[in-house]
């Protein structure tokens, strides 16, 4: 999931060398926090954070397979 | 077989055909590329098969035991994906190409689901002469529904509000 999440996101922004993935795992579920350079966080939010969202809808799809709940926060 | 051919191949016996590779310029390669990167780390067993080509158009399918419950099950997930293939491509290349993705025939399905639903809707708002709404879905998925219902000559149909909440209305025609 991290690698997923990883590769999306330093695939979205101008400085991939800048990205941080951090994986936070919780009893019932795994927020990934997503770290980005100032100047790309446009870029992995969008305007009225659709492809923040877009990434969301991604990860939980990916997850279902294994019945897991996964959170992805842009840490600003 | 030539993607002319392929786009219409849509009956539901038939065996899905795939598009050689090399029949696909650098551009179009980069996209596969993207799709197949994108499966390997997703970590799921799946793999982007290329199913036609019709101009800028290059529809994928995402195939594999993975691939029925991750894409082609739940709601908006091939949507996202799309939209997201779609903002990449288009840094990555010159040309204009443009990702459709399908899995598990989902799009099909999808759009019979629409169409029973509108339909539905349709004759509800002929019987009570009052407005009805859809709720919120992607332009290609309203087109679908402005599509079917244009010919109806009883009703009209029209989008309104801001995307992600824009939605279709369907209204009865005054005669």
């Amino acid at each position: 999931m991290q690698h997923l999440i990883e590769y999306l996101v330093k695939a979205l922004v101008d400085e991939p060398d800048q990205v941080n993935i951090t994986e936070v795992a919780q009893e019932e579920a795994t927020t990934y926090e997503v770290r980005v350079a100032p100047s790309d966080l446009g870029k992995v939010i969008g305007k009225q954070g659709r492809i923040a969202n877009a990434l969301r809808t991604v990860a939980k799809a990916a997850a279902m397979k294994n019945k897991r709940k996964v959170y992805v926060e842009i840490i600003a | 077989m030539t993607a002319e051919e392929n786009g219409t191949s849509l009956g539901e016996s038939e065996q899905p055909v795939s598009i050689d590779t090399t029949e696909l310029n650098a551009d179009q390669r980069q996209a596969v590329c993207l799709l197949e990167e994108v499966c390997v780390a997703s970590g799921l067993d799946c793999a982007p098969i290329v199913r036609s080509l019709q101009g800028a158009y290059i529809y994928i399918d995402l195939a594999g035991s993975d691939a029925h419950i991750t894409w082609g099950r739940m709601g908006h997930s091939l949507d996202a994906l799309q939209f997201l293939c779609n903002l990449i491509i288009s840094h990555r290349v010159s040309t204009d190409v443009r990702i459709v993705l399908d899995s598990d025939n989902y799009r099909q399905r999808r759009a019979h689901a629409l169409e029973e639903k509108a339909l539905e809707i349709a004759r509800e708002v002929k019987e009570r002469q009052e407005e009805a709404e859809f709720e919120p879905l992607p332009s290609h998925e309203r087109r679908l529904i402005h599509t079917l219902l244009a010919e109806d000559p009883d009703i009209t149909t029209y989008s309104e509000g801001d995307d992600p909440d824009r939605h279709v209305v369907i209204s009865p025609k005054r005669r």
